[in-house]
């Protein structure tokens, strides 16, 4: 939908810019007659050099009619530039070319080029069949020139625009058949179970009580699995702002290793200096970003290691630091780590580090991580220190 | 033949019974290793992996089913038959919800027992190669049923390590398990035992996995999808795990 209004007052700001005038306007309209005889020529000039660039030419699909009828369309073109009145429907339709290009695939390069033969060709026109003063010329070349630029202002802006928003939805489409693949997958492994369960209490010879109790069970464990994916995924989708506090980040690491426990075969360690200042940041929602990376830290230790937690002040930062003796990541998997759907992982559906990276985002810190495969991994977080009553 | 000849494994406090039967097995060219308690049949299972166990229910110290429990854990390929004299309707439940395959009552009517044992180590051996331990203990269920022998791997380590002990019929292989990928199992089954049919796991579809496409021209017999089309899957199992024509050609009988 073009907003026609917005667009024309964009184009009168393009104006002032370039200090257009009602003065540009008439000197441009005087130039009408004089070149309204070169047109033709100009016009076969113009359609002449598109043939002659395949990456130009290849968008003409439709032959010689359709060529008959652009050539139509630029005689219109011309015949518009030099009226004298550049007013809302003019705009709009200098708009309408940049989407046009865009829709037939032809790049905004050759607009820029071709728009310049053009000018070429109609300065040239006006020298030829000028018959007043030089320093009129000059002026009125000018004015055109202004006109001109405007023109392939307004054209380029409606093809950026048009471009950027036919990427995005590209782009959009390409991250849901990317989730739509990642939950397929993570959602038909517990379906699989219940209908395999289902397939034995139906069809099996002589299930005893215990084992019909058992198929049961089992699918209601993978429901929840199932549930869980769903769960995760809406998580992700909708995090809500986060409230600012204060936060005791020795406390809040104790309570995360809690609610995910490394396990027996993992050593803990976690270092708080005296004195350490608070956190600034939404507890509950770090509690589900940090949860993440101690839980990682325990999937890459599966024959067991150390899980060593760091607590620092720096500056007016405090600093997480979450190191592990795991299997580390090589570099080609440590630039795609925090990306969505991303998982080196056989089960899940590799959101853990996306969340907990748009967590930390949202509540004003960065994360950062290193790591060699075969050695571990570290990930650092820092997050503003809460302000020191009585400080402000 | 001679070590591809089945393994059974005897357990039973009463060590008349014990030699008895082991003798009788040897006879028919069995390997036979035999335990008098639970605790001494688990350091067995340590060096050997057997297709079919006869284990005594009452024994002291460890009764028959709680070491059966132990060895599925361990080797779920495993066959138990449990002998006992206290055959109630309670224990003999007990016994085949836990997985044994019979519960055969004493005395033991040897005819009957060596029976059994024939029937089961002709039972086709499969191997799931699979994380998902419920999916896994799902197709044992399934694949018992069935009348097939079912060993379970749910890691790499544990795949190679029963590929190159046993002769499987047909091993299925989830693309996805931890320490690999699929192929890499699938290649190992073709090296090691290239005999083995193969079917391959995913919950993805073809069009997303170009590995399934490259194993299939690699060989693999089967694609299954999750989740699975049961009826389907078996049809195919009963299909691959027909001995082939060159195999009973040459070995007649």
């Amino acid at each position: 939908m073009i907003d026609a209004g917005g667009l024309y007052e964009r184009y009168k700001e393009l104006q002032s810019y370039v200090g257009w005038t009602e003065e540009d306007a008439r000197r441009v309209a005087a130039t009408a007659t004089l070149l309204e005889p070169y047109l033709y020529a100009l016009i076969e000039d113009f359609y002449a050099e598109i043939e002659r660039h395949p990456n130009a030419r290849k968008v003409i699909t439709g032959g010689a009619e359709q060529i008959a009828r652009l050539k139509g369309t630029l005689t219109q073109w011309i015949r518009d530039l030099l009226s004298g009145a550049y007013d809302t429907t003019y705009v709009t339709r200098r708009w309408k070319v940049g989407l046009r290009h865009v829709e037939i695939g032809l790049e905004q390069v050759y607009t820029n080029v071709a728009l310049s033969r053009l000018r070429t060709g109609l300065v040239q026109s006006l020298h030829e069949s000028w018959r007043g003063a030089g320093r009129d010329l000059k002026e009125t070349v000018r004015s055109l020139d202004k006109l001109l630029d405007l023109d392939l202002a307004i054209i380029e802006d409606a093809y950026q625009a048009e471009y950027a928003a036919r990427l995005q939805r590209t782009e959009r489409l390409a991250t849901l058949g990317q989730v739509a693949g990642g939950v397929a997958h993570e959602l038909r492994n517990p379906l699989n179970v219940v209908k395999t369960s289902v397939y034995y209490l139906v069809n099996a010879r002589n299930p005893t009580d215990d084992k019909k109790t058992e198929h049961l069970r089992r699918i209601e464990r993978n429901v929840e699995l199932a549930d869980g994916v769903i769960t995760a995924l809406s998580n992700f989708a909708r995090l809500p702002l986060p409230e600012m506090r204060p936060i005791d980040l020795e406390s809040m690491m104790r309570e995360v290793l809690e609610l995910n426990p490394p396990g027996d075969r993992i050593e803990v360690v976690l270092n708080s200096p005296p004195g350490l200042p608070g956190g600034l940041g939404d507890a509950s929602q770090l509690r589900i970003a940090l949860g993440n990376l101690v839980r990682n830290a325990r999937d890459a230790m599966t024959q067991g290691g150390r899980l060593e937690i760091s607590l620092r002040s720096e500056a007016d930062r405090v600093v997480i630091e979450v190191a592990d003796s795991g299997t580390g990541m090589d570099e080609a998997e440590l630039v795609r780590i925090m990306e969505p759907l991303y998982t080196t992982k056989t089960r899940g559906l590799g959101l853990g580090l996306a969340i907990t990276r748009s967590i930390i985002d949202k509540n004003q810190g960065t994360i950062q991580v290193e790591s060699q495969s075969g050695r571990g991994s570290t990930f650092t977080v820092r997050l503003f220190a809460a302000p020191v009553e009585g400080d402000q | 033949m001679t070590d591809e000849s089945a393994r059974i494994l005897v357990v039973d406090d009463d060590v008349d019974i014990c030699h008895n039967l082991t003798d009788i097995l040897s006879d028919l060219g069995y390997h036979v290793d035999l335990a008098h308690d639970g605790h001494s049949a688990l350091k067995l299972l340590h060096q050997s992996r057997y297709d079919v166990a006869l284990l005594d229910y009452k024994m002291p110290g460890m009764d028959g089913l709680t070491l059966y429990r132990e060895i599925r854990k361990r080797h779920a390929g495993t066959v138990a038959l449990l002998v006992t004299a206290y055959a109630s309707s309670a224990t003999a439940e007990a016994a085949l919800s836990a997985g044994a395959w019979k519960v055969v009552a004493k005395p033991v009517d040897f005819g009957a027992l060596l029976q059994f044992v024939e029937q089961a180590i002709h039972q086709p051996l499969l191997l799931v190669v699979d994380d998902d331990r419920d999916l896994c203990a799902n197709l044992w269920d399934l694949f018992r049923d069935q009348g097939y022998r079912v060993g379970l791997a749910h890691d790499v380590s544990e795949a190679s390590e029963q590929i190159l002990d046993s002769r499987h019929r047909i091993v299925l292989i989830d693309m996805r398990i931890p320490g690999a990928t699929g192929s890499d199992v699938f290649r190992m089954v073709r090296e090691t035992d290239p005999r083995a049919r193969t079917i391959l796991i995913t919950g993805y579809r073809a069009e997303m996995d170009p590995l399934i496409d490259q194993m299939v021209a690699e060989g693999a017999d089967a694609v299954c999808y999750k989740p699975f089309d049961m009826p389907q899957l078996l049809a195919k199992l009963g299909e691959l795990a027909r001995p082939h024509a060159e195999e009973a050609g040459q070995n007649p009988g």
